[in-house]
C-alpha cells in the first residue's frame, strides 16, 4: 500500500486540488470498483458507476465531515449503483451473451486468470465466483449492499451504517438475513464449493 | 432456526455482541449442537464471501480537469479588457447618438439663411463685434438685440465665444434684459446683424467642429470596443488550451 497522508490529501482536494483527489482515487478505485461490480454484476456498468461515484465525490467533497473516508466514498458508489439499477429497471436490456441454465453469464475476463492456479482450479474459482455473484444478485439490493460492504469490503458495522445511512440495528439485521439467504443459495452450488464448506453442509 | 438466533450468530461472528450477550450465546452453543452447526455454516459462508477475489479496476478512474469542471485561472488582463471594451462600447453609443442627432438637425441648418455659408472667419468676427458692442453700447440698444436673436439656443453658444471677453458682458446683458422686457421696439439694424452671427456660431459648433469630431470618435471607439472585446475573448481560450496541454503532459 502506498504511504499517504489521507487527511492532508482530503483537505487539499476540498480546496480544489485535483491532483490530491486523484491520489485518493488511485488508492480507492479498486475497492469502489469491486463494490460496484458486486452490486451491479456487470463490468461496464460497474466502471461507469465507479467513475460517476468519484466525480460526485469530488463535487460533494465539502459535505465530507471527518469519519471514515472509505465509508463516505462507499456511500457515493452505492448511490450511483442504486441510480444505475433504477435506470436498468426502467429500461430493461436483454444481454447479448447467451445465458447458462442457471441464468448466469459465463464469460470470464482474462485478467482474472491467476498464474498460480492450474486450469482446473482456475475454472473452479471462476465458477465459484459466478455462483457467489449469482446468489448476490438474487438478494434484494439493500441486503446485497450490506453484505458487499461488510463481507467483501471488510467495513465494520459503523462504517456500513454510515455508508448506507442506516441505523446500526438495521445493518445488523440485514447482514444476518443476507448471509442466511446467501448460505441457502450457495447450497445449490454444492459441487462448486470448497471442501470445508461442503463438509459443513453434510454435517447440518 | 429463527431469525433472532441467526442475527445473534451473525453479530457474534463479527464480534459485535456485548460481553454479556456473548457469554449467554456461548453457553447455549456448548449445549446446542444445531446452533453450533449453524454457526459453523455461517462462518464458512462468510469466509467464502471474504475469499471472493478482488478485481483490480479495469482502468484508472482519475478525473481530468474537464470532468471535474475545473476552469483554468483567468488571465488578469481579461477583466480589464472586458471593462475597457464595455467603456468603449458606451462611448461608441454616445458618439453614435450625438452624430445621429447632428445629422438629423442638418436639414434644419440647410434652410438657414445664406450667411451660414460664409465660413468661420467673418461671422466669428461679427459675433465678436456684437459682443463688445454690448459692453460699449448703452443698455437700451443692446437689449432689443437679445430678445430678437434669443429664441433660446443662441445665448449658449454666444456665451461660449463671449467668455474670453471682459466680465462686463454679463452685467451689460443683465442690465439690457430689463429694458427689453419693458417692450422697447427693436432697432432694425442691430436686430438683423445679430441673427446671422448667432446662426454662424451655431454652424461652427455643428457643421465645422461638430460633425467630423464625433465621427472620428465614433470610429475610434467602435474599433476599441471591438479590439478589447476580441482580446477578452481570445485570451481565456488560448490560456485554456495551453492549460490543457500542460495538464496532459503531466
Amino acid at each position: 500500500m502506498i504511504v499517504m497522508d489521507e487527511p492532508a490529501l482530503i483537505q487539499s482536494a476540498q480546496r480544489g486540488d485535483l491532483n490530491a483527489f486523484n491520489t485518493l482515487v488511485l488508492h480507492y478505485q479498486d475497492a469502489l470498483f469491486n463494490t460496484a461490480l458486486r452490486i451491479l454484476g456487470d463490468d461496464d456498468l460497474a466502471a461507469d458507476a465507479t467513475q460517476d461515484a468519484f466525480l460526485s465525490a469530488f463535487k460533494n467533497l465539502n459535505s465530507y465531515r471527518g469519519g471514515s473516508f472509505k465509508a463516505w466514498l462507499h456511500r457515493t458508489v452505492t448511490n450511483t449503483c442504486y441510480d444505475e439499477l433504477r435506470r436498468k429497471k426502467r429500461r430493461p436490456t436483454t444481454p447479448l451473451e447467451p445465458d447458462t441454465e442457471v441464468g448466469d453469464e459465463m464469460d470470464s475476463p482474462r485478467w482474472l486468470t491467476d498464474p498460480h492456479l492450474t486450469p482446473e482450479q482456475q475454472l473452479e474459482a471462476d465458477e465459484l465466483e459466478h455462483a457467489i455473484q449469482h446468489c448476490l444478485e438474487a438478494l434484494p439490493v439493500e441486503f446485497r449492499a450490506v453484505v458487499v460492504l461488510a463481507d467483501l469490503q471488510g467495513l465494520d458495522y459503523t462504517e456500513v451504517a454510515a455508508a448506507l445511512r442506516a441505523p446500526l440495528g438495521t445493518v445488523k439485521s440485514r447482514l444476518a438475513r443476507a448471509r442466511a439467504r446467501l448460505q441457502e443459495c450457495l447450497q445449490g452450488f454444492a459441487e462448486l464449493l470448497p471442501a470445508a464448506f461442503r463438509l459443513n453442509e453434510e454435517r447440518s | 432456526m429463527n431469525h433472532g438466533d441467526f442475527e445473534l450468530l451473525s453479530a457474534y461472528l463479527d464480534g459485535q455482541l456485548s460481553p454479556s450477550d456473548s457469554a449467554k450465546l456461548e453457553a447455549r452453543l456448548s449445549s446446542d449442537s444445531t446452533l453450533r452447526t449453524a454457526l459453523d455454516n455461517l462462518r464458512a459462508t462468510r469466509n467464502l464471501l471474504r475469499q471472493l477475489p478482488a478485481r483490480s479496476a479495469p482502468r484508472n478512474f482519475t478525473l481530468t480537469p474537464q470532468m471535474a469542471g475545473i476552469q483554468p485561472p483567468t488571465p488578469r488582463l481579461v477583466p480589464i479588457y472586458r471593462l475597457a471594451s464595455g467603456f468603449a462600447t458606451i462611448l461608441f453609443i454616445i458618439t453614435l447618438v450625438i452624430n445621429g442627432l447632428t445629422t438629423l438637425s442638418a436639414p434644419a441648418l440647410a434652410t438657414a439663411p445664406a450667411p451660414a455659408a460664409f465660413g468661420a472667419a467673418a461671422p466669428l468676427s461679427a459675433a465678436q463685434e456684437a459682443a463688445p458692442a454690448a459692453t460699449q453700447a448703452p443698455a437700451a440698444t443692446q437689449a432689443p438685440a437679445l430678445p430678437a436673436g434669443a429664441q433660446t439656443p443662441p445665448p449658449a453658444p454666444r456665451m461660449m465665444f463671449a467668455s474670453p471677453l471682459t466680465t462686463g458682458t454679463p452685467i451689460s446683458l443683465g442690465g439690457g434684459l430689463m429694458p427689453g422686457t419693458t417692450g422697447t421696439p427693436t432697432p432694425e439694424g442691430i436686430a438683423k446683424s445679430v441673427p446671422p452671427g448667432v446662426e454662424s456660431v451655431r454652424r461652427i459648433n455643428t457643421a465645422e467642429n461638430g460633425l467630423p469630431f464625433p465621427l472620428v470618435l465614433e470610429v475610434l471607439f467602435g474599433i476599441l470596443a471591438l479590439g478589447f472585446g476580441i482580446m477578452a475573448w481570445i485570451l481565456p481560450r488560448s490560456n485554456e488550451s495551453s492549460f490543457r496541454k500542460k495538464w496532459n503532459r503531466k
